[in-house]
């Protein structure tokens, strides 16, 4: 596969390798984007990514496209502004779970509602992760991080009903999935309204190691025995990957 | 060309038009509501309301980003929750203008009634060192003059420019004349979607985030002062009003309050910043003129102490606290500081 013709040529390879740790699953998401975009041969003038902030908003850098690394948790109002400014750009956003449904879900919300037509892969890694490893909006009941030393109090945001009433798409996908999740992608891609992938991916160094698995294939196994693929469903249950799709 | 009686909020709109102003993104909130009422009635502009001022100021940067002219436009409050992402538009040399008509506060204050509380938020309300351009006029029909300017400025500098006004003269109706014979500056860096370009909050060399490369950073603050400082100098702008008899004293003051001091015109010799920062530095020249230098500014001292700074010397201040400019109330103040002044 040459540069010019595989996914590869929506990446900056000379800028590699990038800031994650080692067995960090952000590196398979950005690769299936990359994968996803070259199967539906998006014009590289043309598309642009935006991110927020993390460890996943640091992604932005690495496609060789036009990107925007905005604020934390601001990616979707500045992703917004360029889809209403220009409806010729295919827009993505790229970030992680804290930074979409933390900080930013206030704008998601409303993203949703207004069905702007950009599409939104969520590294959903179920923890703050850049800043050392805090409980995020998804990490899930009872669970233990370093702000939630006696197990995660709150349970966790479930986006898919978000979408209830708005025709979006949501598809929920792991890093495990690897067909799967490239399929999710590249359908929120061709979606015409407002598309989110939530892609479930591992942290090992700062969330994993302290649950007990001993390195991060061990999480990317437990993916492949929790999740279960059912797509095109009415709702997910919390052991299924899938897509839900309503008429745009 | 007719004269037209207009609000001052219409004012801006009507001159945002003429600078080229394609994309608006705000948040309903008084004392500049009118300003979006003005702007949804524009075919060719896209007007979005959206969920706060943190989307309204981060839409306009995506919609400036992808090419377009855009502006926002608040009040404190608003205002402040902007702040984070005004940094982050001086980062990454975004062109856009922020529309900033002042109530009182802090908080939600008194929203109908104009002051002049958020002056230094202007230039110190985000993190990290930035250096904007700001303005604020004190008539309707400067208002329309300097909404273009504030485009024109933030084409040239490439950053987000400030444009003050209050709840007094937004509200104000006067007769303008709208011309449109200004010199109208355009985008120079071509729109998103056309290269490999990143765009990033981190500090930067190109493209390329260097996150821990301080000679590197301090280059690029380096640049983003120059810059800046350059811009600014062509426009410079103040009133500078030499008193018909001899007087010993300056009087400074500037947006609403200014048209106040007029009335002390046969008294005082009159200085009003229009361009607010960076502080015209001709005040150096001005001020060496007169014994007594008087601030007068709608807050508890604010712009005084940026005259402080650049003049180093002793200067009197008179806080007319925002909600109320009563000329009666001034002037008794203004005896009262003399009398002091003359005890001591």
């Amino acid at each position: 596969m040459d540069k010019e013709s595989g996914f590869k040529r929506y990446l900056k390879l000379d800028l590699l390798p990038t800031p994650w740790c080692p067995g960090c699953g952000n590196g398979i998401v950005l690769k299936t984007i990359c994968q996803a975009f070259d199967e539906l041969d998006l014009p590289k003038d043309g598309t642009v990514v935006i991110s927020g902030i993390g460890c996943a908003g640091r992604s932005a850098g690495f496609f060789n496209l036009d990107s925007v690394h905005t604020a934390h948790g601001r990616a979707i109002p500045v992703a917004e502004g360029i889809k209403y400014a220009n409806d010729a750009l295919h827009v993505v956003v790229v970030s992680g779970d804290g930074d979409l449904l933390g900080i930013g879900a206030n704008h998601l919300l409303h993203a949703i509602r207004r069905k702007t037509n950009i599409t939104v892969v969520c590294y959903a890694n179920e923890i703050y992760a850049m800043t050392g490893g805090q409980a995020s909006p998804i990490t899930p009941h009872n669970t233990k991080t370093l702000t939630t030393p006696d197990g995660n109090p709150d349970y966790p945001t479930d986006v898919q009903f978000l979408f209830k009433h708005h025709n979006g798409y949501f598809a929920r996908t792991s890093a495990y999935h690897l067909n799967h999740m490239k399929k999710c992608i590249t359908e929120s891609l061709e979606f015409n309204g407002f598309s989110f992938v939530e892609v479930r991916t591992m942290c090992i160094v700062n969330y994993g190691r302290r649950l007990g698995y001993k390195n991060s294939n061990e999480m990317l196994m437990h993916y492949k025995e929790l999740y279960k693929i059912n797509d095109y469903a009415e709702e997910l249950a919390q052991d299924e990957i899938g897509i839900i799709k309503s008429s745009s | 060309m007719k004269k037209q009686l207009v609000q001052g909020n219409q004012a801006i709109v009507m001159a945002a038009e003429v600078a080229g102003l394609k994309f608006y993104a705000g948040y309903p909130i008084t004392p500049a509501s009118e300003i979006i009422h003005e702007l949804v009635n524009k075919k060719h502009i896209k007007v979005l309301q959206m969920e706060d001022e943190i989307a309204s100021v981060s839409a306009c940067i995506g919609a400036s980003l992808a090419g377009l002219k855009a502006m926002t436009a608040t009040s404190g409050p608003g205002f402040s929750l902007m702040q984070e992402s005004i940094g982050l538009a001086h980062m990454m040399e975004i062109p856009l203008v922020i529309v900033n008509v002042q109530r009182v506060g802090p908080s939600t204050g008194m929203p109908t009634l104009p002051a002049q509380g958020d002056v230094i938020q202007c230039i110190h309300g985000s993190h990290g060192d930035y250096f904007p351009i700001v303005f604020y006029p004190n008539s309707v029909s400067e208002l329309y003059a300097y909404t273009v300017m504030a485009f024109n400025a933030a084409e040239e500098s490439m950053s987000p420019v400030i444009l003050l006004s209050d709840g007094y003269i937004s509200h104000l109706y006067e007769t303008i004349m709208p011309h449109r014979d200004f010199d109208i500056k355009n985008r120079s860096r071509p729109p998103l979607g056309k290269g490999d370009r990143h765009f990033t909050g981190l500090s930067h060399e190109g493209s390329v985030p260097r996150t821990s490369d301080v000679d590197n950073y301090r280059r690029l603050i380096t640049h983003l002062y120059e810059k800046q400082q350059l811009v600014a100098q062509r426009y410079n702008c103040y009133e500078y009003l030499e008193c018909g008899k001899d007087t010993d004293t300056l009087l400074i003051s500037y947006g609403a309050l200014s048209r106040v001091a007029y009335y002390f015109k046969n008294d005082f010799a009159l200085y009003r910043p229009i361009q607010m920062f960076p502080v015209v530095e001709e005040i150096k020249i001005i001020a060496s003129r007169y014994k007594r230098i008087l601030v007068m500014e709608m807050n508890t001292g604010q712009y005084v102490r940026e005259i402080e700074c650049i003049l180093h010397r002793e200067i009197e201040f008179i806080p007319i606290l925002g909600g109320r400019i009563d000329l009666h109330e001034i002037k008794q103040k203004i005896r009262q500081k003399t009398i002091e002044r003359n005890e001591e």
